[in-house]
């Protein structure tokens, strides 16, 4: 069982901290084209700050129940990804290759790409953060509430 | 449209995974008609890329359309899958066991699953995808990311119903992770070696450099992929998981574990020693063919030895498995067409017998609460598909005609003799006899006559187990019978490599 | 014999994978408690990818990805390789993370419902439990 921490302390910094980590987690998300990072890391941080919160103020708080929705969009993630893959199959190019993602607005080959690289890492980042809920959510109920979330 | 067919192939379980859980959320009685809707549209595109890899011959897909070719001057930059006879075939015969298993598996089900169904679907459709990424994988690390979607498939399953099968599930996690551990280091050394990662490259450099067979990274990475990947197929003294994985899982899922798991990772070896490594690949002065006969032989006389001596019958049949991983690995590593073919025909053959034989297990504990083989006596008073399944799938394995066993271990034996090896077929003679062995107690305790007649109740099988046996049955007659085609194909597979 | 002793202290790389690995493998093996075992197996993939990494690494190397004038200037003349690091196998290690994480996942998920089911998490115990 989590039970909500009792310092004011840990409650108080983990209030600033929260926002935080996850600005820098799309940071390292977004930055991904340029340089290190991309979907798994910033997926990680994102998933971090939210198990924080559950952690620091237990499972009924406010920015617990944001989380308890979240789990509920399971293989949203990875849909995202295969969606993405599927239009370009759709497109007629092979299962990944962007530049036959058929989007109106999107015009020339670079473009198509960046889109298509930048919809895939955040639906992976989604899919691990959602992941990562879920281990901890899963590993921390007891039997009785076992069943309210799976 | 044919070129896009792997991908489709390994689409159609992956998306329907993927869309479970949140379809299973709103109604979750609609989990186990997806699934059986998934697989069975598996099935007939498999078939209709078997059809089209017959016709056009074989085809390679770029992902991302990076380019593959191994050509110079550029080396290849992307993931190709490869979608050549052999893997065909082999999908052929996942998708045919796969749907056989979940036609099977809905009254065997635990009752105690409730909401937790919906995972339980999601979880064997990962299976069935991970084990397509395995066949067309066409460059060593994607054996191994979809080696390990698989594996980590199926430890969840095998712990799904509690109790025994929890400790069980966690030994298999243990030495699956130590094989897959291992395999990833091959890959290391060989990346550090060689560059690439590519099968077909890895090949092309292996032709054009000799010096690079013999250096000690290649050799060292060949030697850590075979621990991994024997350790994955349940090689004889790296079997510690098995049985006791196989014998507490749940009777619904012991016969897609049992079918599938080993023989796609037997598979995914005779890939990387056939196509990347070559048949006349050496270690020091010994023939790498030459040490996977010797260490076959062991295996199909030690599994059948210890099969005889189990009292709990899915364990025998567990071990009876690890026997044929041995008969499939000394058919196959005689190094002349005879044994290949002999070998993937058993392959295929094995395939569809563990899974009849699993079958017939879960189905005498559901009927009956029959585990032992004295509890197996009341099956006399039972359904008669059942001991005349039974006695088909006996015919198998022991390897009578005119049913699939009889022709792979014929050709496993001609293989052999052929390359002048009669250790392996005395093995194969010896583990003939012991499976015989076994066979002839379940079959004592089914018939012995000293028990009362009126005690038996007269059980007829539920609709689903009786079909899921019944098409096991036919279809291992149906190899039987047209093993001439299927041995050619396989010939014709093993001169492509250069046999 | 000398020569080979010395060729492997110019790997230090080598010999701390193989320390780390063997260190693994052997909690893993010799520790009683589940957990503890879930530990060696998380070192020994950890070693893994380690000598992954190591092998990869190179100095002074820049990401590899041109920008803006660098795309320019790379159609006017070539843009030399050695000055930018091999994205691949820095990919095969992100992917052999992931991979190690959902293992450990998946095995957590398995020792919590063991130790549900049997109340303790040391072999020996659960093994007489089971019994």
């Amino acid at each position: 069982m989590i039970h909500a921490h009792d310092s004011t302390i840990v409650r108080t910094m983990s209030r600033l901290l929260i926002p935080l980590i996850q600005l820098f987690a799309l940071y390292v998300l977004f930055f991904g084209q340029y340089g290190p990072g991309g979907g798994f890391a910033g997926g990680v941080m994102l998933g971090a700050s939210l198990i924080l919160g559950t952690l620091v103020f237990g499972p009924e708080a406010a920015p617990c129940l944001l989380a308890k929705k979240l789990i509920h969009g399971d293989g949203i993630g990875l849909m995202i990804f295969a969606g993405v893959g599927g239009l370009c199959l759709i497109g007629g190019g092979e299962f990944l290759n962007y530049s036959n993602l058929e989007i109106p607005w999107v015009d020339t080959d670079s473009r198509r790409r960046y889109l298509g690289i930048l919809v895939t890492q955040i639906g992976v980042a989604v899919d691990i953060a959602v992941t990562a809920l879920l281990i901890v959510f899963s590993l921390s109920l007891t039997n009785n509430s076992e069943e309210s979330h799976a | 449209m044919s070129y896009q067919l792997p991908v489709i192939l390994f689409l159609i379980p992956f998306l329907t995974a993927v869309c479970m859980p949140m379809v299973g959320r709103k109604n979750r009685h609609c989990c186990r008609p997806m699934a059986l809707a998934a697989v069975f549209a598996m099935c007939v595109m498999a078939v209709v890329n078997l059809w089209s890899v017959l016709v056009h011959g074989e085809t390679r897909y770029a992902f991302g359309g990076w380019p593959v070719s191994t050509s110079l001057p550029s080396p290849p930059t992307g993931i190709e899958w490869v979608n050549d006879p052999l893997a065909s075939v082999m999908l052929v015969a996942i998708s045919f066991v796969a749907s056989v298993c979940l036609i099977y598996g809905g009254p065997v089900l635990p009752q105690s699953l409730g909401r937790r169904v919906v995972l339980y679907y999601t979880l064997i459709l990962l299976l069935i995808s991970g084990l397509t990424g395995i066949v067309f994988a066409g460059d060593i690390f994607n054996v191994f990311v979809f080696l390990e979607v698989a594996a980590l498939s199926a430890y969840a399953l095998v712990g799904v119903s509690g109790g025994r099968a929890l400790m069980a599930a966690f030994r298999y996690l243990i030495l699956g992770t130590l094989g897959a551990s291992f395999y990833l280091l091959g890959v290391v050394f060989f990346y550090a070696a060689t560059g690439t990662l590519n099968m077909a490259d890895l090949a092309q450099q292996m032709v054009d450099n000799p010096e690079l067979m013999t250096s000690k990274a290649v050799i060292a990475g060949s030697t850590f992929m075979f621990i991994g990947l024997g350790i994955k197929m349940a090689l004889f003294p790296l079997h510690g998981w098995l049985p006791g994985a196989y014998a507490r899982a749940p009777d619904a899922i012991s016969p897609i574990l049992a079918a599938l798991m080993t023989k796609v990772a037997l598979y995914a070896w005779v890939r990387i020693m056939f196509w990347v490594l070559g048949a006349r690949a050496e270690i020091g002065q010994v023939h790498l063919l030459t040490l996977l006969g010797a260490l076959g032989a062991p295996a199909a006389v030690v599994g059948a030895l210890l099969a005889l001596s189990q009292q709990d019958v899915k364990r025998m049949f567990a071990y009876g498995g690890i026997s044929h991983v041995g008969l499939i690995l000394i058919g196959v590593s005689q190094g002349n067409q005879t044994g290949f073919a002999g070998g993937m025909f058993y392959m295929v053959n094995d395939a569809v017998t563990q899974a009849g034989l699993f079958f017939i297990a879960g189905a005498a504990i559901y009927q009956h609460g029959a585990r032992t083989v004295e509890e197996w006596a009341s099956l006399r008073g039972g359904s008669p598909w059942m001991t005349g399944a039974l006695i088909i799938l006996a015919m198998s394995m022991i390897g009578i005609p005119p049913t699939g066993g009889f022709f792979g271990k014929w050709y496993i034996m001609l293989g052999a003799i052929e390359a002048g090896n009669y250790l392996a077929v005395g093995a194969v003679v010896i583990a003939t006899l012991l499976t015989m062995a076994y066979f002839q107690r379940l079959f004592v305790s089914i018939f012995r006559a000293s028990q009362a007649s009126s005690s038996w109740a007269r059980v007829e099988m539920h609709i689903s187990l009786r079909i899921s046996v019944g098409v096991t049955s036919a279809a291992i007659i149906v190899l039987g019978l047209c093993s001439d085609p299927i041995i050619k194909y396989f010939r014709d597979i093993a001169a492509s490599v250069g046999l | 014999m000398l020569e080979h002793i010395e060729a492997a202290l110019q790997r230090p790389n080598f010999i701390a994978f193989v320390v780390l690995f063997l260190w693994g493998f052997f909690i893993m093996v010799a520790h009683p408690n589940l957990v503890k075992k879930l530990i060696g197996m998380y070192l020994l993939q950890t070693s893994v990818i380690f000598l992954l990494v190591t092998i990869s690494a190179k100095a002074e190397a820049a990401a590899p990805i041109l920008q803006g004038s660098d795309a320019v200037q790379s159609e006017r003349h070539q843009i030399d390789p050695a000055d930018y690091a091999n994205p691949l196998p820095h990919v095969l290690t992100l992917t052999a993370i992931v991979v190690q994480v959902a293992t450990l996942g998946v095995s957590l998920a398995l020792v919590t419902a063991i130790y549900r089911q049997y109340g303790s998490l040391d072999e020996d115990q659960l093994l007489k439990r089971i019994e």
